[in-house]
């Protein structure tokens, strides 16, 4: 079963991203669970996890999301590939906390970007996926863990 | 006598013997000094002696050959001149051989009184000073003085010619004395000497000893000093002493450093080792319980008894820039020396994999035992009633998720969740009761805390959602375990109908096992169950009489089975008194709860009385002010009515511990909404004393179908 202080790890390692990089907190949503794979928005950074825990963190943003991130950020390219690069940076920063903090109970895999499509994930049948929304400004991305 | 202390006195008499040694051979160093210096002085008189020894025989021919000048009228300045200095230098040297103190000789006072009677006959010749001689015709003759001066010579020299012989000897004794003085002293020196090299010789070996000694101790003490390293670096426990001011001392062992990753110990308090690492109220025990330790009359085992270290919990670096929580446990000894306690001897192991693996053997025994238990509850339970509570469960957490899932971002809206996820909470929790699932219902109770306790918070947010949302996920776990397990159980009892569906699925069942097709399941059985636990838990007796509950129409199966559940959990919590309560009052020992369904007009009517204390107006009224549920003004205008309508408010209870049956405020409140909500109706009558009875009506099926939608 995952603990409290797990998901809290992958959850301060996402917050964290937006204070430091939009120097502008971002707020959790009322968690739940879902069952099956979980949908996902435009652009979603994914982590592979595998020792201790076995499965997946997603971070998955809407576009328009991102594009304020990145103007936030003082960016003028807001190219498909500018959008990749900064989720994937997200999934890096979620990746580098969970390292820090789990050390060698977790063997945690270099982040992947996906957008637009689906991830193929292999669930077990039943499995949950914790969703936490993550509130930034007006909009909303969420946090998907799916460990067993 | 221990080893320190031989070593000690070994060291003090090496010490105290060579102090000896060096003072003798000092002492026989003064006097040889003294003894080389009189001999010295010995040889320099030994030779004054010798050239005395001369000066008779030289006088003498001296004054012979001024004679025989004299007479020969030859020149006397020069023999005069050598005379007076031989006179001169034998005077100078006896008078300086007889200053010597030590110079007891009677020769030498024999040879001084032969000088002293012949030194005035030769003081006329040495005062001589004028011409000896007159010249005459016939040549030169004597002058009068001269003529004198040739007697006194002449004197002189028969006198000295006599004696001569004498004064040699005398002086020769004293040089012969002299010698044996001079020798004696030699061999005295000699002695001294010797002595003074065997002194020093022996100095010379104590020195030796004692350097061997201090090698070997020395050797000794760097290998005891080498071991001492190997154990403090090899070790795997935190070693260090504290001082009386609770200070570190300057020896620690490696693991403590890595324990507490730092190296900066020396003199670091064991406040400071410990702050910021835990909770100030743990450290505040900690340090007292140190100083208790330096009590003389502290006694060591008891002492051990209540270490409140013996299993502390720390957040501690992971040595990757995050933290970790650690457990470490910390022993204590007195090092007690002659003077009471020297030092406190701490030693600190990290039992962090003995702690976790201990908490994972627990919980795998509390999962084998609540598996155990919840197969043993299983067992007694309808598959079909149990079937229905894990679908009717799941439903719940389902809606539970859905409220969950709800958009929130202010307080407000995260708030606004917390009163229908305790009534579906709640409603759970009362059918598991019922059904002596207790594994389910504790869960359900735990998450019950929460939300008890986030409606405290002054501020919520979705951070305080994620420990709810990860015991729903384990609470759905459960469920899936618990409904393999089910299937399981059927599939043994049944195992030649093992082709038919095992009845604790999903499954449901077939319209030929319910009553008259229309009806949904009897509700009875888990009521009964129901009864006998809470009698059991709450120490009460009572009697469970259900009539028609097998007519309850489907659509009202659940509201009825969740209405009934918490009355009669409030009927055996508040409302029937203890054997011995209601016998004082001439009532039967054994309670009565009855339940009566029944159609009424086009709808239903479902009556539930018990004959306990009822229910006191001014109780409830008490109870609502206390929660601030109503305000005093509010409870002084209340009639009788009203303060009975107060058991639907949301909150209200009039129990002030939560347990798993009641104290939540939550209870009469849902079932009136479910009431409310179906369309129907439901009130309440009571007689202090004497009985409560609850009155529900609803509509027709259909009704109550179109009023929920």
């Amino acid at each position: 079963m995952l603990r409290e202080e797990e998901l809290k790890t992958f959850v301060e390692g996402t917050t964290n991203y937006f204070e430091v990089a939009a120097q502008q907190p971002a707020t959790i949503g009322s968690p739940y669970l879902t069952e099956g794979a979980p949908s996902v928005h435009d652009y979603t950074g994914v982590i592979s996890i595998s020792g201790k825990r076995e499965g997946v963190v997603y971070f998955t943003a809407p576009r328009a999301m991102l594009t304020v991130l990145l103007m936030k950020m003082q960016e003028n390219d807001f190219s498909h590939e500018t959008m990749r690069d900064l989720v994937g940076e997200v999934a890096n920063t979620i990746s580098g906390n969970a390292r820090r903090d789990f050390g060698r109970d977790f063997v945690i895999s270099v982040p992947s970007v996906l957008a637009g499509e689906k991830p193929e994930i292999s669930q077990k049948p039943g499995q949950r996926s914790f969703i936490i929304p993550i509130n930034w400004r007006s909009h909303s991305a969420k946090l998907i863990v799916s460990l067993t | 006598m221990n080893v320190a202390g031989a070593d000690r006195n070994r060291r003090l008499v090496t010490a105290g013997a060579g102090t000896a040694l060096a003072l003798v051979m000092g002492l026989a160093l003064l006097a040889g000094f003294r003894l080389a210096t009189q001999i010295r002085s010995s040889i320099t008189e030994l030779q004054t002696a010798s050239e005395l020894q001369t000066y008779p025989s030289v006088l003498t021919q001296q004054l012979t050959a001024l004679r025989q000048r004299l007479e020969t009228r030859e020149y006397t300045g020069q023999a005069h001149e050598e005379l007076a200095g031989t006179v001169a230098r034998f005077k100078h040297d006896l008078r300086r051989l007889a200053r010597r103190s030590d110079m007891q000789s009677p020769q030498l006072r024999d040879a001084q009184r032969m000088w002293q009677a012949y030194s005035p006959l030769l003081a006329p010749i040495l005062a001589f000073s004028g011409e000896p001689y007159v010249d005459t015709d016939s040549g030169s003759s004597l002058s009068d003085s001269g003529k004198m001066y040739y007697r006194n010579v002449r004197q002189a020299q028969l006198l000295a010619k006599q004696n001569v012989g004498r004064l040699h000897r005398l002086l020769t004794a004293v040089t012969r004395s002299l010698e044996t003085q001079t020798s004696g002293a030699a061999a005295r020196l000699r002695l001294l000497l010797s002595g003074g090299v065997l002194a020093a010789l022996a100095l010379a070996a104590a020195a030796a000893y004692l350097q061997l000694t201090r090698a070997r101790h020395e050797r000794a003490a760097r290998e005891a000093q080498e071991q001492t390293r190997d154990i403090l670096k090899t070790v795997r426990e935190g070693f260090f002493l504290l001082d009386a001011d609770y200070k570190i001392g300057s020896v620690w062992s490696e693991a403590l450093a890595h324990i507490f990753g730092r190296n900066d110990f020396a003199g670091l308090s064991f406040e400071k080792l410990l702050e910021d690492r835990v909770p100030p109220t743990t450290l505040a025990t900690a340090v007292k319980y140190i100083k208790l330790l330096w009590g003389d009359r502290a006694h060591e085992n008891l002492m051990k008894s209540i270490n409140p270290l013996g299993q502390l919990e720390i957040s501690a670096d992971n040595g990757r820039g995050g933290k970790e929580t650690r457990y470490l446990q910390f022993d204590f000894h007195r090092v007690v020396g002659a003077k009471g306690v020297k030092h406190v001897l701490c030693s600190v192991s990290d039992i962090t994999s003995n702690v976790l693996l201990a908490r994972e053997l627990q919980e795998a025994q509390e999962n084998a035992n609540a598996q155990v238990d919840m197969m043993v509850g299983m067992m007694h339970v309808d598959p079909l009633q149990l079937g229905s509570f894990l679908d009717t469960t799941e439903t719940g957490l389902q809606l539970i998720n859905a409220i969950l899932k709800e958009p929130a971002r202010t307080d407000g809206e995260f708030r606004k969740k917390l009163g229908g996820l305790f009534r579906e909470l709640h409603s759970i929790k009362g059918e598991a009761s019922a059904l002596n699932l207790m594994s389910i219902a504790q869960r359900v109770h735990h998450l019950e805390d929460m939300v008890s306790e986030l409606k405290k918070r002054a501020e919520l947010s979705g951070n305080d959602f994620l420990p709810m949302v990860l015991k729903l996920d384990e609470l759905l776990a459960h469920l899936r375990g618990v409904r393999e397990m089910a299937t399981r159980l059927t599939a043994l009892k049944d195992a030649p109908a093992a082709a038919a569906p095992a009845a604790a699925t999903r499954q449901k069942p077939s319209p030929a096992e319910r009553p008259a097709g229309r009806t949904g399941e009897d509700i009875s059985p888990t009521l009964r169950a129901l009864a006998e636990k809470l009698a059991k838990d709450h120490r009460k007796a009572f009697k469970l009489m259900l009539s028609g509950l097998a007519e309850v129409p489907a659509p009202y199966v659940a509201t009825v089975k969740d209405c009934l559940i918490q009355m009669l959990r409030n009927s055996a919590v508040h409302g029937i008194e203890a054997s011995a309560t209601r016998r004082a009052q001439a009532k039967a020992d054994v309670g009565a709860v009855r339940v009566d369904f029944r159609r009424a007009g086009e709808g239903y009517e479902l009556v539930f009385e018990d004959d306990g204390a009822g229910i006191s107006p001014q109780v409830l009224k008490d109870a609502a002010l206390r929660k601030n549920i109503i305000t005093a003004e509010e409870a002084a205008a209340m009639d009788t009515r009203t303060a009975m309508a107060l058991i639907f408010r949301p909150g209200f209870s009039t129990q002030e511990e939560v347990t798993m049956d009641a104290g939540r405020g939550v209870g009469m409140d849902v079932v009136a909404r479910t009431v409310y909500g179906l369309g129907g109706k439901i009130g309440v009558s009571t007689n202090p004393g004497r009985f409560t009875r609850f009155k529900i009506v609803l509509p027709a099926a259909e009704a109550a179908s179109s009023a929920v939608a």
